[in-house]
């Protein structure tokens, strides 16, 4: 592939909550096979733009593109986009009156009306992938913070998505449990995933992104490869803010 | 004085019909009116106004009326408005069941209410309807939420049901109240229907104590 394509593009976007605006026109988009890491201070937009990308949150300006074409307005077309995208949250949000297996299967049997068969024969493998084929009958509250958000990259990964969108998903977990989600998101990413990562791990960041997105009063204020923005920022506030998690290059 | 409990032993075959009307008529408005009240719920969480409308004025409607007058005015009333004789049994079952698919549409609310935003994300984020999400994630979670409720619900209503005494339908409190019209043996007719009554309810209660703990919202 010569030409890089642009998978989602984000044009000029905002977002307002009532008086505060959480997105001043943001300007970016992400190619397909990249892994972007959307990084900056609490409350700076990341999580909101994740958000958007999919529509759990709708814009108040600009647009989003997926795929060349602008998130649709009808709620059942909404429906299909978010089909092509994974989503995984920082509390990791499994159904707990579901198993593991249910979890993961869920998705194909009443989204897609797969029978249940297949689409456990499927969940079983993605649970195989990240290493938890063991727990396939367990509950979530049986599971740790680790495993259950192991279990929910699974359930997104079922969908089949083009793009995986994470929300800050190890900012909930025991530190422990930190580099098993990490190591999972790492082998995601070298199988070739487009991935939009929301997250306060810079080793990771650094290590597997592609890409680093500084975030700033809901504006992108730097955007580059990790090199330059962990070694050589550009800006003084990205300089802050990394100063600020006590990184030192 | 001179007390004379026999009269309860030998009325013993009218007094157990007026169980088995009791129970059952427990039953069948519990069957009829955990969907109504989840079906009255959803109409409330509707997208449109006029649905919602109606939704929330059935139940300030029903919640707000005294049970005893609901009986009597489906007795009266509901025969003038739908040209069928309706038996007492099915004009008692209808009263409760308008009543309490009121109460358990709050009921149903709550539990679904308190489901977090957190959980209907991860099911939109999949591609879910509103509809697969309430089906899937938000009504099997609430529902087990609010089973303790429910189960004192059915408490109340298990009691409740003697109002339907009034309109003559044979449960154990019209049972009771004939024999003793019939026998004049007052105080031992009502003495009984209470211990009746409360051997029925206690287990019952146990009952929702045990669910109470064992489903009880821990989290």
């Amino acid at each position: 592939m010569s030409e890089r394509q642009r998978v989602v593009v984000y044009d000029k976007v905002v977002k307002r909550f009532g008086s505060l605006t959480v997105l001043d026109g943001v300007d970016a988009h992400v190619d397909r096979g990249e892994v972007v890491c959307l990084i900056g201070p609490s409350g700076s937009g990341k999580s909101t733009l994740l958000r958007c990308t999919n529509a759990l949150e709708t814009v108040d300006g600009g647009r989003v593109i997926f795929d060349g074409l602008p998130m649709p307005e009808a709620e059942a077309e909404r429906r299909r986009v978010r089909q092509r995208m994974g989503m995984v949250f920082q509390s990791f949000e499994l159904f707990p009156h579901m198993t593991a297996i249910g979890n993961v299967a869920c998705g194909r049997q009443t989204v897609l009306g797969e029978a249940r068969e297949p689409a456990e024969a499927r969940a079983i493998a993605l649970l195989q992938k990240v290493g938890l084929r063991d727990k396939a009958l367990s509950y979530p509250n049986m599971l740790s913070g680790g495993q259950q958000q192991r279990v929910a990259i699974a359930r997104a990964l079922a969908m089949d998505p083009e793009v995986m969108l994470f929300d800050e998903p190890t900012s909930a977990l025991d530190p422990e449990t930190v580099g098993e989600v990490l190591n999972t998101m790492k082998q995601l990413a070298e199988e070739g995933m487009t991935m939009i990562v929301v997250t306060h791990e810079m080793s990771f960041a650094r290590r597997v992104g592609h890409r680093v997105m500084v975030f700033d009063k809901g504006r992108v204020i730097e955007d580059g490869p990790p090199k330059q923005i962990f070694d050589a920022p550009l800006q003084v506030r990205t300089r802050e803010f990394l100063s600020h998690l006590g990184w030192s290059g | 004085m001179n007390l004379d409990w026999t009269v309860a032993w030998q009325h013993r075959a009218l007094l157990f019909d007026g169980v088995i009307v009791t129970i059952l008529l427990t039953v069948l408005t519990m069957a009829i009116a955990v969907p109504g009240g989840i079906a009255i719920m959803l109409m409330r969480q509707s997208r449109y106004a006029v649905v919602r409308g109606i939704g929330t004025a059935y139940v300030e409607f029903f919640r707000n009326l005294p049970l005893i007058l609901l009986v009597y005015w489906a007795f009266y009333v509901l025969p003038l408005l739908i040209d069928v004789r309706v038996s007492p049994f099915a004009t008692g079952l209808i009263a409760l069941s308008l009543n309490v698919s009121a109460y358990n549409s709050e009921t149903f609310r709550a539990g679904v209410n308190s489901i977090r935003r957190g959980q209907t994300d991860a099911a939109l984020a999949l591609g879910m309807s509103r509809w697969q999400m309430m089906r899937q994630v938000v009504l099997p979670q609430a529902l087990r939420r609010v089973l303790p409720v429910l189960a004192s619900t059915w408490v109340s209503l298990f009691k409740d049901t003697s109002l339907v005494s009034v309109i003559a339908v044979g449960d154990l409190a019209h049972a009771a109240l004939q024999v003793r019209s019939q026998t004049f043996r007052v105080l031992e007719m009502l003495t009984v229907m209470a211990v009746i009554y409360w051997c029925l309810g206690y287990p019952q209660a146990k009952l929702v104590d045990w669910i109470d703990r064992k489903f009880g919202v821990k989290e």
